[in-house]
């Protein structure tokens, strides 16, 4: 694939070839292995080649993208522009004014409904699933909820409009009547008319989409969680809730803020479920019940149709989220170090998902028992101390009603049952969803809803997502392709080949940084980014395009788990290898890869799930095809795509059960996908114990 | 039954290891049959000091993990204020059984155990007694060191009495901190720090740490499964000179596969074995240390105590 590299010198041993047989020359001939060297070089050659073409190639869309913006900063100004609270296209008459308060505004405000409502209801479930409930059900249920983070946003989307907004209506009428008028400041929070898209719902949905994040994570951490704490606690005489209290929650907390913090930023970068619920006006301090727009959902409800200075401001607006977003993984980032360094455990899976690899803090166990622990003054410290005692009270009681004070048990009663209450109240949205799946998905299953097209006619029952399925396939298909090779030889490169000091370090650590700021890419920006460096310089959507922007999606991920997978293969195990005088290639391919290659495919299947359900970058990008296609440069259906479009450009009875039916597939495909990675993630187990 | 107990902390005084009070006499054995701590025939000067009632006490004790069998029948006697070492080969069921001592062993799924505990003669495995009450009349110092790594070295000392919802002013909780970190031997070390994480302590200085935590709940009975296994020589010493010091005020049970420290700091010890691969752990022999260790009545104790099995 790349040219070999310039002939490596002899080694210069070699080149006095000694006659003796068991001499220098056999050693350097014995370490280095049989063309070791030029293998060696190729090898990092080529890991150093993907990471670079990887980069550049993401760093040109980044730039096409940011050049775009010109227009909007030379019209507003930076300042104008980002304080501006009108938004008012070009039209007929009057002139086109662009500001993104309201979006920015929209954004923070949906977002903060999101996290009071999700992050106690989150932490509850993770307490319940690892501590509460009977151990029997914790897995099933933790697992439950693991499963739901998967589901992608425009299921989410689809259930709010159908199923949640009709079913709220009554009790937010309600609350317009009774509280309508009243006022906070000149805000009037719940005045009416309720419309069908709202801020409130919006909220709520998003909350309901990032509780399982927040508690999958959460959960881990707690998991983390050294037994002997929990011991410790229980043998001074805790209750469950104290010994949760006392031994779980402050040893997990950073975990728990970084938990909170990455729902946050899926919660701002949230697109296609808000698209759906919020409507599409630019407003401040409107009515929680009223309509409104995000950062995201503008962008992605407009930039079809935009063109000239709205592009500009569209682009401008996906810029302002993409800080907002780089701004809160960075500050989750920083909470999560500082509760690390002060001796507080991180979580696994948080590193697996988070930016940067934490600080290697040692666990905050007893410290090397060697060393100047104990001083030699030990015994005259010992002697001098105070040996007369008494009892400072009874015996405490151990039975009876009064054994554990009341008080006590009261709190504790009364923690237990917030605990129960919130895993109630979090599983009961996700229940419903499920349930509406399956009763309105499966009756539009049948063998031909996988052979034949949609109805062209949109009230017309019937038809079938065979495009959609086929275009889904092939996006996947064009995405691993692209992700997957780049993706685990940019692992290499960072963790494997570059040396970790000098040049190669900071290398290597400036694409870990570039690889953890894609992670955090809201899905919407990286379809405009596709949208201006390709479709628009080609002047054809096209499945090719839609293909790379799910790749961006999926490459961070799949660099991060390999890059952690790799790491994970035990230093001894590579030495010894090394010492029997394998190359490095060597070490790698026979030794650290098939370690880390059950890790590698469960990363390569996570990315993978996650951009199968993708919408948001697939809207300007592969566009979508009313017809069967399967070439590359057309553009080109998707489920996930299909399902947006039926539920909010059509939006008939007929088009809603098509729409629950490709649902319930393109969750099997997740599913599917999902399950590969935990089976592959289980054999991998026994490599992390070490 | 409260007031005999305090009265009988109180006049108790014991010097060295090698005392060894009169055991009570047994009031719900089930048969006598059984082994369980021998009649006492040593001569002690001390030996007259003691005839309070047992503060623990174990019956037929078995212990399992589903279905399996861990721990068998057993029938230990532990008497007031003395150091009672359990020894045996590893896997043996040893700490297994402590940890039922304080209701422990139940925390672990499927773990179950049968027979009767008796703590101040009251069954801790009684209808109405209370698992999070008998835990902080029974304290538990670990293997490895477990002090709440975010909590200062003060308010590890507090998480007992504030656990127990013990209401104390702040002299009270200076003097607390105070009694027992001097108690555990580490006020010297940390007097000056007390606000500071106790993780940072070493693993010596965190484990004498944990048992004055144990101790500032003021326990009957103090359970210490191998506190020294994860610890280094001079610490273990540390610790030993510990146990010494504190049997004064508490009655301990340790568990240790040491041999050499088993005969250093307990009065009593109780050899405890499994005779054949899948039998579940069994008490072999038990009496005062020095027969035990000196002359013991059983081949296999003499086997293990001389470093011939095990």
């Amino acid at each position: 694939m790349t040219p070999p590299p310039p002939p490596p010198p002899p080694p210069p041993s070699t080149a006095a070839l000694p006659p003796d047989p068991g001499g220098p020359a056999a050693v350097a001939r014995l370490r280095q292995g049989p063309g070791g060297v030029v293998a060696d070089r190729g090898y990092a050659l080529v890991a150093g080649l993907a990471a670079f073409l990887a980069v550049i190639a993401v760093g040109y869309l980044i730039w096409m993208t940011v050049a775009q913006t010109g227009e909007v900063w030379s019209t507003f100004g930076v300042w104008g522009f980002v304080t501006g609270t009108e938004w008012i296209p070009a039209s007929a008459v009057g002139t086109a004014v662009y500001g993104a308060l309201p979006f920015i505004y929209g954004t923070l405000m949906t977002s903060a409904i999101a996290l009071v409502l999700a992050v106690p209801t989150s932490i509850g479930i993770a307490l319940a699933t690892t501590v509460f409930l009977p151990r029997r059900l914790r897995g099933p249920v933790g697992g439950f909820i693991n499963l739901l983070a998967a589901v992608p946003s425009v299921i989410f989307g689809l259930w709010g409009v159908t199923v949640l907004v009709p079913f709220l209506r009554p009790a937010l009428d309600w609350l317009a009547n009774t509280l309508g008028g009243f006022s906070l400041f000149g805000w009037p929070i719940f005045a009416g008319p309720v419309t069908s898209g709202s801020f409130l719902v919006s909220g709520l949905v998003l909350a309901i989409m990032i509780v399982p994040i927040i508690t999958a994570i959460t959960r881990e951490v707690l998991l983390t969680v050294p037994r002997d704490q929990q011991e410790a606690a229980f043998a001074l005489g805790a209750t469950r809730w104290e010994m949760v209290k006392h031994a779980m929650l402050p040893w997990s907390r950073s975990g728990i803020v970084g938990a909170s913090a990455l729902g946050l930023g899926r919660a701002v970068g949230e697109t296609i479920a808000i698209a759906m619920l919020l409507g599409n006006s630019p407003v401040i301090f409107g009515s929680l019940l009223g309509p409104g727009a995000t950062l995201a959902s503008v962008i992605a409800l407009q930039t079809g149709e935009a063109s000239g200075l709205q592009l500009s401001a569209l682009t401008a607006l996906a810029v302002v989220l993409f800080l907002m977003a780089f701004a809160i993984n960075a500050v989750a980032r920083i909470l999560v170090r500082r509760g690390e360094s002060a001796g507080r455990g991180g979580g696994g899976m948080w590193s697996l998902l988070a930016f940067r690899r934490s600080v290697p803090a040692p666990a905050p166990a007893p410290q090397a028992p060697s060393g100047p622990s104990a001083p030699g003054d030990a015994a005259e410290a010992q002697s001098g101390e105070a040996r007369d005692w008494t009892p400072r009270r009874e015996p405490l009681p151990i039975t009876g009603p009064d054994a554990v004070a009341r008080k006590r048990r009261v709190r504790s009663g009364i923690a237990e049952g917030l605990i129960w209450f919130s895993l109630a109240v979090g599983i009961i949205p996700l229940v419903a969803i499920m349930w509406e799946m399956l009763s309105k998905g499966l009756p539009a299953i049948s063998a031909s809803f996988f052979t034949t097209l949609p109805p062209l006619d949109p009230n017309s029952y019937g038809g079938g997502i065979s495009n959609a399925l086929v275009g889904t396939l092939i996006l996947m298909g064009v995405a691993t392709v692209i992700a997957a090779p780049l993706g685990v030889l940019t692992a290499l490169f960072i963790s494997d080949v570059s040396k970790p000091t000098g040049w190669q370090k900071r290398l290597a650590d400036g694409i870990g940084f570039f690889v953890d700021v894609l992670l955090g890419v809201p899905s919407i920006v990286v379809g405009l980014i596709v949208y201006l460096g390709i479709v628009v310089v080609q002047e054809q959507f096209s499945a090719l395009a839609g293909g790379i922007a799910l790749a961006i999606i999926m490459f961070p991920i799949v660099v991060r788990s390999a890059d952690e997978m790799l790491r994970l293969v035990p230093v001894a195990q590579k030495e010894a290898a090394s010492a029997l005088g394998a190359p490095k290639w060597r070490v790698t391919w026979s030794i650290v890869l098939p370690a880390a290659g059950p890790g590698i495919l469960t990363g390569i299947l996570l990315g993978l799930a996650r951009a199968s359900g993708e919408t948001a970058p697939l809207l300007f990008t592969s566009l979508g095809n009313q017809f069967f296609s399967t070439s590359l440069t057309e553009p080109i259906a998707s489920i996930p795509q299909l399902i947006y479009q039926n539920t909010i450009q059509v939006q008939t009875p007929a088009s809603l059960q098509l729409a629950w039916g490709a649902a319930l597939v393109l969750v099997a495909i997740i599913l599917i996908l999902n399950l590969g990675a935990a089976l592959l993630a289980r054999r991998t187990r026994p490599l992390e114990a070490r | 039954m409260t007031d005999d107990v305090a009265a009988a902390e109180e006049e108790m005084v014991v010097e060295s290891p090698d005392t060894v009070p009169t055991p009570a006499p047994d009031r719900s054995s089930p048969s006598d049959d059984d082994v369980r701590i021998a009649p006492i025939e040593v001569a002690t000067p001390a030996a007259s000091a003691s005839t309070g009632p047992l503060p623990m006490y174990t019956r037929d004790l078995s212990a399992y993990f589903g279905s399996h069998k861990a721990v068998e029948d057993i029938t230990l006697d532990f008497p007031r204020n003395t150091v009672t070492a359990l020894i045996g080969p590893s896997g043996c069921g040893k700490s297994t059984y402590i940890r039922c001592l304080n209701r422990m062993h139940e925390l672990v799924p499927n773990a179950r155990c049968t027979g009767s505990v008796m703590l101040r003669d009251i069954d801790i495995y009684g209808r109405d007694a209370d698992p999070v009450a008998v835990r902080r009349a029974v304290g538990m110092v670990f293997q490895r060191p477990n002090p709440f790594p975010t909590k200062s070295i003060r308010d590890n000392i507090l998480a007992g009495p504030k656990f127990t919802g013990t209401k104390l002013n702040r002299s009270d909780k200076d003097d607390l901190v105070e009694e027992t970190l001097r108690g555990a031997g580490l006020w010297d070390e940390v007097k000056n720090r007390l606000n500071a994480h106790a993780g940072g302590l070493s693993g010596g200085q965190q484990q004498r740490l944990c048992i004055a935590r144990a101790l500032a709940e003021e326990p009957d009975v103090l359970l210490m499964d191998e506190p020294c296994s994860a610890l280094d020589p001079q610490s273990t010493l540390r610790i030993e000179d510990l146990i010494r010091a504190i049997k004064e005020r508490v009655t301990i049970v340790i568990v240790t596969h040491n041999m050499q420290q088993a005969a250093r700091v307990s009065d009593y010890t109780a050899f405890i074995t499994i005779e054949n691969e899948g039998e579940p752990g069994r008490l072999i022999e038990t009496g005062p240390t020095k027969d035990v260790f000196g002359n013991p009545q059983n081949d296999r104790t003499e086997a293990y105590v001389s470093g011939r099995f095990g």
